[in-house]
């Protein structure tokens, strides 16, 4: 299935590309990428763009908020967004309905996000303009690099940072072409763990498994 | 039945006859028949109207809430109250021509552990007739068999007497006289005569007291009755011993009685004089059943007295003295006479044009000679003209004003509704609200009906149940009107101004009123929104009533299509609205719309959408609700596959 035949109407199309067609880093991603991607039925619902004053509903809107965010940057692989620019992307904003979620709106998102470990801002703190969107948690991420290097057979090996994201050992899987922050996350998470060892300096930095 | 049941309205009050007026209502009174407390009628509210005293009693109005005529009322009476006993107001109903006895003597003798030895059948029902005073000595008829002097039983109507009336038998022999001896004694002592006495005597004591059973003999028109008198006093007929004192002498044999007994030993006439004053006979009751006390409670499984001796309102939260002073003023005006009362008195002059002109309501030739328009022109004058005699003549004095009220009144509603003719619509109504409550002047509830402000909570319930009934009004439909909630203000307005300027009610007292509801368990409720706002509503609307109108009002838009092009799809998610258009859909005044669509979010049912063209109002498809949707679609497709595969015969 490829991206470049996509059709205008982006609630016809119900199709579900596979991860690995899709080789968008950005959230600048283009009119017939996003075409693709399948928004939920709320996307398309009027209300969903009013922030709620029901406790309950409001809950249920930032879950189904949240849910469209991460979906969506999975789709996209999407792994930093930054706030201010996103507003106008087609995530929040339904050229449409003409109706988009406001900046003060994104932000409680996002903080519900948080809240819920799925999001984080760079540089931490509780504020800021890019986000990382953990569409899959640091210790997943983790598991995955694991798997890998389980699978690769380079336990015991050293691996610098840039192999994983850029080498072509990665290929085809979900690690290449990852955030290297988001990487190093995961990476701690193995160290924790004490199946690796990070060691260099900024630009080239290896790690050890064993 | 001196005691009717009767019917009452939506807020549980007694619903009036035409032209009948609510005077008085009191609470915490209780009811007695005779000297008995009814068991079932002990705490309730009496409502004295122009017509009829009405109770409806406070634990099960429906059952147990009972009216008597006032038009069936002879006598009233006042007891003030001594010590423990509440005021009591004693009503005597008007003896009843009817020539069944039998089960007033049947209950009566069942029923009477306390009547005198020497009469046992009866003094219970026994009443007395109050237009004229009881002679010393009642009628008795002597027995032809043992020559024993018999009281006439005291309900014995020659009148009304014939071959069924049950005639008890002698006392000492136990033989039954035939009725033609008893009516003869009856005539006689009604003629003050002394009884002739019969031939025959025997004497022999044999004391057969066998109920009553059909008698024979024939039936025969008599002159006026006049019954014995017994059993009033027959407390302390039973202890009376160690009296030496003053003792009675027979009127008839002269015998001296003990002073307690009321019927003379040796001949059995009844001792029972006119000279004992009232207020004795009634203290002696009502310290035998005042209220606290557990005085005897009529057993009312013992079959029902047809015609009670006397019934008694016992005022046990006070009251009685404006009840008694108001019933005495209905009594003397008897305004149940006026229900066929003939129309205003007509003047001389007024016949007389009548006569001469030929108004419309005399067929007589003068009618024949204008026809046509001129003829229509002659009606109107003539109509006028006898409005305007009618009016004259009824503010000639206050007599004749009262006396063509009824009248006065018609013509005033007949002006409210010409006036309205040539007005739109909407200002017809509220002069016709107007003019209706020249008509209701007689319902609403006053401080004055309550008596002078004594009981601030009885005004209110008052209050309370009119503003029910005023809600629940069909004719009137206030609610339906206002689709079926009204704000408190918008009422309060109302209801005044259907009070036509007089006795208005304060926004306090009003608001106290509509808070009693709940309590009175009455058919509307007072809700408070959140944000304050006080809405009237009835009691069968409760707030899941209201979300599932408005859902289902939203589903309906999910098959309309909305009037422009809308960029979602509105078969999925129907269309948002406002609270104007929800105003308009049910009625409602704006800010309740407002408050129910809030609620309606409250409740998780709505959600909203801000956007440029204000607050509107949407079906909630983000919180949950989908999933359920989405498995009645699955539902739903399973079920258009199954249907399919049974059309084309595979199942």
């Amino acid at each position: 299935m490829a991206t470049a035949t996509a059709s205008t109407n982006p609630s016809a199309s119900a199709s579900t590309p596979s991860a690995s067609a899709s080789t968008l880093a950005s959230a600048s991603a283009s009119a017939s990428a996003s075409a693709s991607f399948a928004f939920p039925r709320e996307y398309h619902f009027p209300a969903f763009y009013t922030r709620q004053t029901n406790l309950t509903t409001l809950h249920a809107q930032r879950t189904k908020w949240s849910a469209l965010i991460l979906a969506y940057a999975r789709h996209h692989r999407i792994f930093r967004l930054a706030l201010s620019s996103a507003a106008d992307t087609d995530l929040f904003f339904n050229r449409r309905l003409d109706r988009r979620l406001n900046a003060d709106d994104i932000r409680d998102v996002v903080d519900f996000m948080r809240k819920d470990g799925r999001a984080e801002y760079v540089g931490g703190g509780s504020s800021g303009d890019v986000v990382f969107l953990f569409w899959r948690k640091p210790d997943e991420w983790a598991g995955l690099v694991e798997t890998y290097v389980d699978q690769s057979g380079q336990k015991g090996s050293v691996l610098t940072v840039y192999e994983l994201v850029e080498g072509d050992g990665t290929k085809g899987t979900d690690i290449h072409g990852m955030d290297t922050e988001v990487l190093l996350k995961a990476l701690n998470v193995i160290v924790k763990r004490g199946k690796a060892q990070i060691f260099g300096q900024d630009d080239s930095l290896g790690v050890k498994f064993f | 039945m001196f005691l009717k049941s009767i019917d009452l309205t939506t807020a549980l009050r007694p619903s009036y006859l035409p032209d009948e007026v609510l005077l008085f209502v009191r609470d915490n009174v209780g009811l007695y028949e005779g000297k008995s407390k009814l068991r079932d009628q002990q705490n309730g509210q009496v409502y004295l109207t122009s017509h009829r005293i009405c109770y409806v009693d406070q634990k099960e109005p429906r059952k147990r809430s009972v009216a008597l005529d006032l038009k069936d009322v002879d006598r009233h009476e006042f007891y003030a109250g001594f010590l423990k006993s509440s005021p009591k107001v004693t009503l005597v109903p008007k003896p009843l021509k009817r020539g069944s006895y039998h089960t007033r003597v049947l209950s009566s003798v069942s029923s009477s552990p306390r009547s005198v030895p020497g009469s046992p059948g009866h003094s219970e029902g026994a009443y007395r007739p109050p237009a004229d005073p009881p002679t010393a000595t009642a009628a008795t008829w002597v027995c032809t068999i043992c020559s024993f002097s018999n009281p006439v039983p005291s309900n014995f109507d020659p009148t009304a007497a014939n071959a069924h009336t049950p005639l008890p038998p002698c006392l000492a022999c136990g033989i039954k006289p035939t009725l033609s001896h008893v009516l003869k004694a009856a005539i006689s002592n009604a003629n003050n005569r002394p009884s002739p006495s019969p031939a025959i005597s025997t004497s022999s004591p044999l004391a057969l007291r066998s109920g009553p059973s059909d008698p024979q003999s024939m039936s025969e028109s008599q002159g006026d009755l006049l019954t014995s008198q017994l059993g009033d006093m027959s407390i302390g007929g039973l202890n009376g011993t160690n009296g030496k004192g003053a003792s009675f002498e027979c009127p008839r044999c002269t015998f001296s009685n003990h002073p307690s007994l009321n019927s003379c030993e040796m001949c059995g006439a009844s001792l029972v004089s006119r000279d004992i004053p009232t207020s004795v006979q009634q203290d002696s009751m009502s310290d035998a059943t005042r209220a606290e006390s557990p005085g005897p409670v009529k057993d009312q499984s013992k079959g029902q007295n047809d015609m009670p001796e006397n019934i008694k309102l016992s005022f046990r939260g006070g009251g009685g003295p404006i009840f008694y002073e108001r019933l005495k003023g209905s009594m003397t005006q008897r305004k149940w006479l006026l229900h066929n009362a003939p129309p205003a008195p007509k003047t001389n002059r007024m016949l007389n044009e009548s006569n001469g002109n030929g108004s419309p309501g005399s067929p007589s030739g003068g009618r024949a000679k204008t026809a046509g328009i001129a003829g229509l022109e002659q009606l109107g004058l003539n109509m006028r003209k006898n409005n305007e005699i009618l009016i004259g003549s009824a503010f000639e004095d206050l007599e004749a004003l009262m006396a063509s009220a009824k009248d006065v009144i018609a013509l005033a509603e007949r002006f409210a509704r010409q006036t309205n003719n040539g007005q739109d619509s909407a200002t017809a109504e509220e002069n016709a609200i107007l003019a209706e409550s020249a008509s209701q002047l007689g319902l609403i509830t006053t401080k004055d009906i309550v008596g002078g402000g004594s009981s601030e909570s009885l005004y209110l319930s008052e209050l309370s149940r009119n503003l029910a009934e005023f809600l629940t009004d069909d004719s009137r439909g206030v609610l339906k009107k206002a689709g079926g909630i009204i704000t408190l203000v918008d009422l309060w307005a109302m209801f005044n101004r259907a009070r036509g300027g007089v006795e208005l009610v304060s926004p306090m007292d009003f608001e106290k009123a509509a808070r009693l509801w709940s309590k009175l368990k009455l058919p509307v409720r007072l809700r408070t929104f959140r944000s304050g706002v006080m809405v009237v509503q009835s009691r069968d609307r409760t707030d899941s009533t209201t979300v599932k109108t408005l859902l289902s009002w939203l589903q309906d838009l999910h098959e309309f299509p909305p009037d422009r092009d809308v960029p979602w799809d509105w078969q999925v998610f129907g269309r948002g609205v406002t609270a104007q258009e929800a105003a308009e859909r049910f009625g409602w005044s704006l800010g309740v719309a407002e408050e129910e669509l809030m609620m309606a979010e409250e409740r998780g049912a709505l959600c909203r959408e801000e956007g440029l063209e204000g607050l509107k109002f949407w079906v909630n498809y983000i919180d949950d609700g989908d999933t359920a949707k989405v498995k009645g679609k699955v539902r739903k497709e399973h079920d258009q596959i199954m249907s399919a595969l049974k059309h084309s015969g595979l199942l």
